[in-house]
């Protein structure tokens, strides 16, 4: 029973970036992005997807080409067969594969092929996550699972069916000693209790998760997230860093890709108040324009890049998404309107009193502050139109937008801050519970209660 | 394939930042804890009053039962680091079984790889007595050089790895044991197949011999005898010749790799695991195509049976 005294591990694998680390440190030992770098070459079949290398395999031979793609029941035998043949020919390309940034050096090279086994939030390609997870527990974390405990977390509205997944793998590949899934906007209102313009140490709020795939708009009440009301909007970092390597291609600036889109939108941009007011300022003051200078890894050559509206246009999607999409229309602070106005009535004041910024793509300057200010005009509104209707004064509502040091990777600390309370340990479920119970135990977690 | 370090790279990552950020003149904040194999805990914090001072701490399994082994641990930890001017030992932090403190102005690369090998370090101290031991035997002449030292390294709970060193070789015997039913199988062909691959490998015949059993070998039986036959217990016992460990680089590297023996062994049985479950996925998509394609073949019948159509394809209607 030693492992009571090892730390809890928390995991949180985004779309983009995963986040490893120890309960009780005050911020994640490992963030490298959620890839993996498999061999090419391998005659494996990896992943759900139907085209598997067993084809390809089989380009040369018509007897393995066909069998993959059975018709009928008889093909299900040579399918059976094409295995086991394989079977006795198979090396350890299973192991030949690299994750995170070696996964990302790696592909440079002809021989591995590079994928993100999560899409969305959720988890596409079990069979890579599985090795994803092998080798981040064992290589980057230095942990043998049976000895410790995992905190992992999962996106709004994960069907059961992958937290029964995840549960197999983790207690039956990795006899981990005992596992809690917990939802991420709960994790990022516990992240927030850091700040100090949060007062009581409620789990009620709106949270607004912005990463790299998918933003998402979550009401949690005392804890529960009200599934009805989520909303989700299809524009997230990936978008603004694809639009702003747009717009320096459109300029035909000397390097545009992907990455030089991506640092110019960390280190660059920023949220103003009033993109018309913004051009203006920027006409009059040249200065406001920057250079971003790029050099290759020797250092020799040296490239350098105007950076120009896209300072503050790119954030600017959020708020006008008209300047980047065509088929998404609604600006952020209207969804977060939406999304409360959906909820029961009798938490809607605490929704509006709480809002909790979690996730990378909310680390504009400023970002905050816009959502408070426009949110603030909407309900505002609201209020003095049902004032002119009713004829009845209202108390107001007090809209508070709450922004934190621990932003950037709030639902990673937020696991981290519960995982490190000595009762975490009685809130999950133990090896010998799912032995006893089956996958269908992680259905349920209890929730903590921490005040 | 997929290699396990003898360093810890969180260790090596942590410092290297602490290190890069005190050159750049804005010391780090750090109070973080790392881990490694085998009940081991790390810590890395600040010295309270000096930013530029950092205190590593370890606490780990090993410990207890490495001091045991006798001789002067102590003397022979410190030496470890003792060309390095950065790093200092200092009296272990509260809860911690080793501290050193590290000067970041005088950090350099070579000592944050020795800093994180220092679970490597502690765990090698029974080996290099059992070194020690054989130079010392071998000389002895042939009859009175017998000894029956047996050093116990106490890494996990009632896991154990027994050092016997004799004159003309060192016997390592690893206790291990399977919590899980899954593994137990596993272990039991990858350990086969330790003792198999030797045989049918002419490439690696330099490499030390390995036995597997249930019994406890007659080199730890004594230590076993208090203990009752379990049967999920393992031994697996490794034979070092002299070629592998004349050289001090030899010794290192025989140590990094016997240290973490169980932990490859381990993650290797895990990593079949996930093997057999994508084998597994794969199969239970083909059947579920099959399947879907049956249904479909299904419908298909059961719209024949209610429309019956003329030879020109239109439709007939009663
Ligand atoms: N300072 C910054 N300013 C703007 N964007 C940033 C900043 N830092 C990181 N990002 C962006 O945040 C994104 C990653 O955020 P995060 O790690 O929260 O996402 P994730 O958890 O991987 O994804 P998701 O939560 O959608 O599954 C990347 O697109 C990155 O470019
Ligand atoms: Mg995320």
């Amino acid at each position: 029973m030693s492992y009571l005294n090892n730390p809890a591990i928390v995991m949180d694998n985004g779309t983009g970036l995963t986040k490893l680390g120890f309960a009780g440190n005050d911020s994640p030992s490992w963030v490298f992005p959620t890839a993996i770098a498999t061999a090419q070459r391998s005659t494996t079949k990896q992943g759900g997807s139907g085209s598997g290398a067993g084809q390809s395999q089989g380009s040369g031979n018509p007897y393995f080409g066909n069998s993959t793609s059975a018709t009928s029941f008889n093909s299900l035998a040579s399918a059976a067969l094409l295995s086991n043949n394989l079977a006795g020919k198979r090396g350890t390309e299973d192991l030949d594969f690299y994750i995170g940034n070696e996964a990302l050096a790696a592909s440079q090279g002809p021989s591995y092929s590079l994928s993100y086994p999560i899409r969305h939030g959720q988890v596409e390609n079990w069979d890579h996550m599985e090795r994803f997870w092998e080798n981040s527990i064992f290589k980057y974390l230095r942990t043998e699972p049976e000895d410790h405990f995992f905190l992992l977390t999962e996106p709004p509205l994960n069907p059961p069916e992958n937290r029964e997944q995840v549960a197999e793998i983790f207690f039956e590949s990795f006899n981990c000693a005992g596992l809690y899934i917990a939802v991420q906007a709960v994790l990022a209102l516990a992240a927030s209790w850091t700040s100090s313009k949060v007062v009581d140490r409620s789990l009620t709020g709106t949270v607004i998760d912005s990463g790299d795939g998918v933003t998402h708009v979550i009401p949690v009440a005392e804890g529960y997230v009200i599934g009805s009301a989520i909303k989700n909007i299809p524009i997230a970092g990936r978008d603004i860093t694809l639009f702003i390597q747009s717009l320096l291609r459109e300029r035909g600036e000397e390097d545009t890709t992907l990455r030089t889109a991506e640092r110019i939108k960390q280190e660059y941009c920023y949220v103003c108040s009033d993109i018309v007011k913004e051009f203006n300022k920027f006409d009059r003051d040249p200065q406001k324009f920057a250079q971003f200078i790029v050099e290759n890894s020797e250092k020799t050559k040296r490239k350098v890049i105007d950076v120009g509206y896209e300072r503050f246009l790119a954030p600017e999607i959020f708020f006008n998404p008209e300047i980047a999409s065509s088929d998404f229309l609604t600006p952020l602070p209207t969804v977060v309107d939406q999304t409360i106005q959906a909820c029961p009535i009798d938490v809607r004041k605490g929704l509006y009193n709480n809002i909790v910024l979690s996730g990378g793509s909310t680390m504009f300057k400023d970002f905050g502050r816009r959502l408070q200010r426009d949110l603030k005009g909407i309900v505002n509104n609201r209020i003095a139109l049902s004032e002119h209707l009713s004829g009845t004064k209202s108390t107001g509502v007090d809209v508070q937008v709450i922004s934190h040091r621990r932003q950037r990777n709030a639902v990673w600390f937020g696991g981290s801050l519960l995982a490190q309370t000595a009762e975490f340990k009685s809130y999950c479920h133990t090896k010998q519970d799912y032995e006893e119970i089956g996958p269908e135990i992680v259905r349920n977690f209890s929730l903590f209660n921490m005040v | 394939m997929l290699h396990l370090r003898p360093e810890n790279l969180l260790v090596q990552k942590t410092l290297t930042e602490a290190w890069n950020a005190s050159k750049a003149g804005s010391p780090l904040t750090l109070d973080r804890v790392i881990s490694d194999f085998d009940y081991t805990t790390l810590h890395v914090s600040n010295s309270p009053d000096d930013k530029s001072i950092l205190w590593l701490s370890i606490r780990t399994k090993a410990w207890q039962s490495v001091v045991k082994c006798g001789g002067d641990f102590a003397g022979y930890l410190k030496s470890k680091y003792n060309g390095f001017h950065a790093v200092s030992e200092c009296s272990p932090e509260q809860g911690y079984d080793f501290t050193v403190q590290v000067k970041l102005d005088e950090l350099d690369a070579d000592a944050i790889v020795q800093l994180s090998l220092m679970k490597i370090h502690i765990m090698s101290y029974p080996f290099q007595l059992a070194f020690d031991e054989f130079a010392r035997l071998s000389q002895l002449p042939e009859g009175s050089n017998a000894s029956d030292t047996v050093h116990q390294i106490q890494y996990r709970d009632d896991e154990n790895i027994f050092i016997k060193p004799s004159s003309d070789r060192i016997t390592v015997i690893f206790e291990t044991f399977f919590q899980d039913e899954t593994d137990k199988v596993f272990g039991k062909v990858f350990l086969q197949e330790f003792v198999d691959a030797r045989k049918r490998n002419r490439n690696i015949q330099s490499a030390p011999q390995v036995l597997f059993s249930h019994e406890p070998p007659l080199e730890a039986a004594s230590l076993m005898a208090a203990r009752s036959a379990d049967k999920n217990r393992r031994f697996i016992t490794f034979v070092l010749f002299p070629r592998h460990f004349q050289t001090p680089e030899l010794q290192f590297s025989s140590v990094c790799h016997l240290s973490l023996f169980r932990n490859y062994f381990h993650y290797h049985i895990k990593c079949s695991k996930a093997y057999m479950h994508s084998r597994m996925r794969y199969r239970v998509d083909t059947f579920i195509k099959v399947l879907n394609r049956a249904k479909v073949d299904d419908e298909e019948e059961a719209g024949e049976q209610t429309t019956r159509r003329t030879i020109t394809g239109r439709k007939l209607v009663y």
